[in-house]
């Protein structure tokens, strides 16, 4: 087990320093000079020679490969260009609220998505089950752009029953004022493309062998979905869960928008607008290791739950 | 108990009858065998029983009787089926590894069963289950019990199928194919443990198989399917002993048998022609080597080794194939036969190089083909060609036959033109009984043993001198393996080629074979010609082996 | 070694010597087309997806939608179903910026706007005129542009006969759209309505088809060559091939898509649809990659392949005459789902005014001016956007599903034992 985590740990050493490599290719090299990219938008000649020194954008490539190594290493990306708030200030500010919405989406979407897989997979070929699939495909085929701002019209502005926008200071305040209507909306886009992957785990366990003999020996039917079939769906579930854990932090960078929630993927979205490299370099590198570990992890899980795999 | 009468009258959708309207008794106390080949409908049968048929897409028609107990099963509601299933009536499916459910541990699933039909639970139940796991032979059964299912054996998860299936004492035992996905001698054991748990337990079971050899050694009343209809029912001596049916007559005929070798082997045609009854007598065939016959192929310590990573930086060897030395004679045949993980498939591809060997040399001709660079072995290449066994896998699904058949001529410039080639491949195809139609379809229009015959011609383009065929009718059904098996003989005859026949089932080894080669663990165990090596073998492990071959009907058992 | 598929003898050649009734078998391909034709649900949703191709084809080639530009009815001219704006907007009577809206939304729209929206458009008037139109904010920094773009337009195309007069009205199934000449006045009404500029909605929707489409197949094709060479070539080959191209998988695939799109848009100062098309293929061929890689090592496998390498195909021989044909239709089918997923993708990026350039339309640009104008009541943009873009993602997902369905070579045995 120790082995098999450390030879893992081991392996991660590339993939990182391909992550890093791949921003640095983009950022400094296809992005080109600082000076160019900010002329227009900071007018402060002083600070862009600054930004140019910390850079060693006049230095080969090689050191300024190390320069960002090093920036990552220390997590110490400077300060970001267009504020001048500190970078690390701006990741640790910002995780919080995205976490507020995410969390309790994850949990509710999760849920509920397993529990109609189940009951849409029992009745598999009925017409509930076709109905609820086409309504899923109709519904996945409208962009979450119109999702959010039907909703934010109506249930908002229209109707009053959310505030429109905004964030307050206090956790409670925030979940239960603020993220009711985000997490009401991602509910509706998430559960959609989740209910017909895990439609097809549990289709896929239905099918199998274990299923008859667990009626041949006179097992229920409730008690065949419930423990016989979702005991070994559920280990494709997490492992999806898991790994679309950090993608998720972006995933709701619309939402984070336009309720104004000063989450991470607003931060990327006016980073990207005011082409503010080493926020989306830093965003871009620690995302990236989240996932690298949260694939980890989810094989770790997989491990856990599925008695098949051995540790090696 | 009183006797069980079961009648059936069943439908599938589709205009396609599995089972077309049978009707047979279980006795109390005894095994009926119900033997068919595949498509006979003995499996869906078996599902018909306990209503386990998939509901949306079989139809069991009005009509229909299964009477257990006096009661009619057919239409009975599901509850009450439930009830029964189990606990009077229970089953055993052929791939016990995916049969059991892979998550939870062995235990679990035999508590399931207490809790379910006899209500016991928690000490109770664990106590019964290690006695089960104990009855059917688990060693350590109190260790046993926490295992998964993949911690176990073929066998033993068998045998946990075996101990669900008679927790709860049923009158019946449903056994659909159990033995077939196991090597021969742990289907041997299996097959005295529940022909012992029948006695012990007074239980009646519906033994359900292809395997005529099986039958005889179990059977006390035997049912021939074929297509979803009853061919011929009764005792099982008056079956092996009279059958009158012919498709009976057939089946017990065309089967290899280890007690004799007829030059041809009969097959179905022969005796559903009307009134034939068969080819009356059928000379025997002698096999062996001689020290004047010429070697083709000499391997010399051939070594296989697969890597699996392990740990921090180590790699775990696997060795398939140790040290395995053998001559191959031109116009002989070699039988390889091993059980499942003895290596032998390993060194079919090994020869060819679809695997590359970790040491040793062969040598044809004295060249060793093993060092040879891509461009020299090419022309060896052409000389040594494989059947696999998987008639379904082996062909290109996109490919027309012709395409198939043409294709190796056209890579090693044989036949001038597209033209030659083309008659050349229509001649393969005459070849291999195959008619010219057959050119121009794709493989999925064929049946398993004719896509075998493809697989045949498709070799024969090449004019090769060495066949390996790697169990290349075992997933074939009895009657057509006859016919295949007897293609293979006619070619050999005609071409003079060398075969190494890889195989698990002794019996068509023991047909088709001059010599014959038993690999265990990688390791060769003993060679020696057939029929000595059948007649007295030497070596403990080929002792075992042999006695665990299902010998059939004997008549001195009845 | 000459090897070709074309030069396979498919047909026993005529005038042979051996004279066999030319049997036409269906191969699988034909065989899943039956299958696909017995779909009805299948079949009406390819038939929407090749109405949407060939209106995309129209509309590219300028045979329809070319005027969408032209402002021919009022500022924000009400659909001709729902009639002329009861508010009493005549023609050419409100300002082209929609300060006319009640005061609620204004306040509204002061609300919306993003804290840093003021930022942005600092920075956006700095830049050079070629900034995006960016939501949150009613007063479009490019009207002028826009003003300039349509002036010419209307220069040259003024007095014609409207070209689609006929055509929308069979788009609208005979709904009351009486094919008048192009008045010189603004009508009231428009069709589908019109937008902040009179603008005729149901053009503009047609046009945003094109783009988006048009972007999204494109960008589909990128990412599936990609995908498919590499994936082939790592499942294929394996050892140290396999090592490198897994280990460029793994560099692109943590890197989680929306954010590796955003920081290539964030670095590609020019912006242009082969820009956007080549930002969405070059960061989404991740998936088809895994999947076709997991197809050529599981049919290396095959007996069918080893059955090839035993009569002597070569390395590439096998790897495309052999296996592909026998793992294209799940390239076919994640070149389906990527064409939705990139429409989708397009969709956003735009909207949010990095995708394709300001004087192009797309859904997601038309998309961005709608939520300004459904706060003013004014539903129709975003209702006919929604609408277009839900019918052609509806029907491709459920032809996809469909396809899937019918090439799934598990009913020919493939699967077998």
């Amino acid at each position: 087990m120790a082995a098999y985590i450390v030879r893992r740990l081991w392996q991660m050493i590339p993939t990182m320093l391909g992550v890093i490599l791949l921003v640095f290719v983009l950022f400094n090299w296809v992005g080109g000079d600082p000076a160019y990219v900010l002329a227009g938008k900071i007018s402060n000649q002083e600070q862009i020679d600054n930004i140019r020194r910390q850079l060693g954008v006049d230095q080969p490539y090689w050191v300024q490969l190390w320069i960002f190594v090093k920036q990552v290493l220390t997590a110490d990306f400077g300060a970001s260009w267009s504020t001048n708030e500190r970078i690390s200030h701006i990741l640790a500010t910002r995780l919080g609220p995205s976490l507020t919405v995410l969390v309790p989406l994850l949990i509710l979407d999760t849920i509920i998505s397993v529990a109609l897989a189940l009951a849409v997979a029992y009745v598999r070929g009925s017409l509930t089950d076709r109905l609820v699939m086409i309504l899923c495909t109709v519904g996945l085929s409208i962009s979450i752009l119109v999702y959010i701002i039907v909703f934010q019209y109506f249930f908002a502005y229209k109707l009053g029953w959310f505030p429109v926008q905004g964030w307050g200071s206090g956790f409670w305040e925030n979940l239960v004022v603020y993220s009711s209507l985000p997490i009401l909306i991602g509910l509706v886009v998430s559960i959609a493309p989740s209910l017909r992957l895990y439609r097809t785990f549990v289709l896929d366990e239905i099918n199998q062998d274990y299923v008859r003999t667990a009626r041949a020996k006179g097992v229920g039917e409730n008690r065949i979905m419930w423990v016989h079939v979702l005991r070994n769906a559920s280990i494709p579930i997490i492992t999806y869960v898991m790994a679309a854990l950090p993608g998720l932090l972006l995933g709701a960078f619309l939402i984070e928008r336009f309720f104004s929630i000063p989450g991470i993927g607003r931060e990327v979205i006016l980073a990207v607008e005011r082409s503010d490299f080493p926020v989306i370099k830093a965003i871009t590198v620690y995302v990236a290791f989240a996932t690298i570990l949260s694939n980890l992890l989810a094989d770790l899980m997989y491990k856990a739950v599925d008695p098949r795999v051995q540790l090696k | 108990m009183r006797d069980l009468r079961v009648s059936f009258r069943l439908d599938r959708h589709n205009t396609f009858e599995a089972v077309r309207g049978i009707s047979f008794d279980i006795p109390r106390d005894a095994t009926l065998a119900l033997v068919g080949e595949s498509g006979s409908g003995k499996s869906v049968t078996a599902l018909a029983i306990l209503g386990l048929l998939p509901p949306e897409n079989s139809i069991v028609h009005a009509g229909s009787e299964v009477v257990y107990g006096g009661r009619n099963l057919v239409g009975l509601p599901t509850r009450e089926l439930r009830a029964l299933r189990g606990a009077d009536i229970s089953m055993i499916f052929q791939e016990p590894m995916t049969s059991l459910n892979p998550v939870f541990t062995v235990g679990s699933q035999l508590e399931e069963v207490l809790r379910l039909h006899r209500g016991l639970s928690g000490k109770a139940a664990r106590r019964r289950s290690i006695e089960l796991l104990d009855e059917v032979g688990i060693p350590d059964p109190a260790f046993k019990i926490d295992a998964y299912p993949s911690q176990m054996s073929g066998g033993q998860q068998q045998r946990v199928m075996i101990a669900m299936a008679i927790a709860c004492e049923p009158k019946l035992l449903i056994a659909d194919e159990p033995t077939t996905a196991l090597d021969v001698t742990i289907q041997k054991q299996i097959l005295e443990l529940i022909d012992d748990l029948k006695r012990r337990h007074q239980m009646s079971v519906l033994f359900i198989t292809h395997d005529l050899a099986v039958v005889g050694e179990i059977a006390d009343h035997v049912v021939v399917m074929r297509n979803g209809e009853i061919r011929e029912q009764g005792p099982a001596r008056a079956i092996f002993e009279t059958p009158r049916d012919a498709y009976t007559k057939a089946l017990l005929q065309c089967r290899p048998r280890l007690d004799r070798r007829p030059t041809r082997l009969p097959v179905i045609d022969d005796y559903m022609a009307a009134g034939h009854h068969g080819p009356a007598h059928l000379e025997e065939r002698r096999r062996g080597v001689g020290a004047g016959d010429p070697v083709i192929l000499e391997v010399r310590n051939l070594s296989k080794s697969f890597f699996a990573r392990e740990g921090l930086f180590g790699r775990r060897e696997f060795k398939a194939v140790r040290d395995v030395s053998f001559t191959l004679r031109k116009g002989k045949t070699l039988g390889l036969v091993g059980e499942s993980g003895s290596g032998k498939t390993t060194v079919g591809l090994t020869l060819m190089r679809l695997h590359e060997a970790t040491g040793g040399e062969v040598l044809f001709e004295g060249r060793d083909i093993l060092r040879m660079s891509e461009a020299e072995f090419m022309a060896y290449k052409r000389r040594i060609q494989i059947i696999f066994q998987n008639p379904y896998a082996s062909l290109n699904p996109r490919f027309t036959v012709g395409q198939i058949l043409t294709e190796p001529m056209m890579i090693h410039r044989i036949g001038s033109s597209t033209q030659e080639r083309t008659d050349l491949a229509f001649e393969m195809l005459a070849k291999v009984g195959l008619p010219e139609v057959s050119f121009y379809k794709y493989p999925h229009e064929f049946s398993g043993g004719q896509r075998q015959r493809i697989a045949i011609a498709r070799c024969l383009t090449l004019r090769p001198d060495i066949l390996i065929c790697d169990e290349s009718v075992s997933a074939l059904d009895v009657s057509v393996q006859a016919q295949v098996l007897n293609l293979l003989q006619d070619l050999q005859d005609e071409f003079r080629l060398s075969y190494i026949f890889i195989s698990h089932d002794l019996a068509v080894v023991k047909y088709l074979s001059d010599q014959v080669m038993v690999m265990n663990n990688g390791e060769l165990v003993e060679m020696a010609d057939a029929d000595e090596i059948y007649r007295a073998p030497r070596e403990p492990y080929t002792q075992r082996l042999l006695a665990a071959i299902p010998r059939g009907w004997q008549p001195a058992r009845a | 070694m000459s090897t070709d598929a074309a030069t396979l003898p498919r047909a026993h050649r005529p005038g042979g010597p051996r004279e066999v009734p030319r049997h036409v078998s269906p191969g699988l391909w034909t065989l899943a087309w039956r299958r696909l034709r017995a779909d009805r649900v299948a079949m009406v949703s390819l038939w929407i997806v090749a109405a949407f191709l060939v209106m995309m084809v129209l509309s590219g080639s300028g045979l329809i939608a070319s005027d969408w530009s032209r402002e021919v009815g009022v500022n924000y001219a009400p659909p001709t179903f729902v009639g002329p704006d009861a508010g009493g907007q005549g023609p050419g009577a409100a300002s082209p910026h929609g300060d006319a809206g009640p005061t609620a939304a204004s306040e509204f729209e002061s609300t919306v706007v993003d804290p840093i929206g003021d930022v942005i458009a600092e920075l956006r008037r700095g830049q050079a005129p070629s900034g995006a139109a960016h939501g949150g904010d009613v007063v479009d920094p490019l009207a002028d542009v826009m003003k300039d773009i349509r002036s010419q337009k209307g220069a040259a195309a003024g007095g014609t006969v409207d070209p689609l007069a006929d055509v929308m009205k069979d788009i609208q199934s005979g709904r009351g759209a009486p094919a008048a000449a192009a008045a010189e006045e603004r009508r009231a009404t428009l069709p589908f309505g019109g937008d902040k500029w009179g603008r005729d909605v149901l053009k503009k929707t047609i046009k945003g088809s094109e783009t988006s489409i048009f972007v999204g197949i494109a960008a589909a094709f990128v990412a599936t060559l990609i995908g498919t060479l590499l994936g082939a070539l790592a499942g294929y080959y394996g050892r140290w091939i396999d090592d490198a191209l897994n280990w460029f998988y793994n560099v692109f695939s943590s890197v989680p898509y929306l954010l590796l799109i955003l920081a290539v848009a964030a670095v590609l100062q020019q912006k242009g649809m082969t820009t956007i098309i080549l930002i969405l293929g070059l960061t989404g061929w991740t998936g088809i990659f895994r999947l076709i890689r997991a197809e050529y090592l599981k049919h290396k496998g095959r007996e069918y392949v080893q059955a090839a390498d035993a009569i002597g195909a070569s390395h590439g021989r096998k790897m495309f005459v052999h296996i592909f044909p026998n793992v294209s239709h799940v390239v076919l089918v994640q070149l389906s789902i990527l064409t939705v997923g990139f429409i989708k993708a397009e969709v956003i990026l735009s909207y949010l005014g990095f995708g394709v350039p300001v004087d192009v339309v797309s859904w997601g640009s038309m998309l961005n001016e709608a939520q300004n104008e459904l706060i003013l009541g004014k539903w129709w943009q975003l209702a006919a956007a929604t609408a277009a873009m839900a019918l052609l993602v509806t029907a491709f997902s459920l032809f996809t599903d469909a396809l899937r369905d019918a090439l799934d070579p598990k009913l020919k045995g493939l699967k077998g034992h």
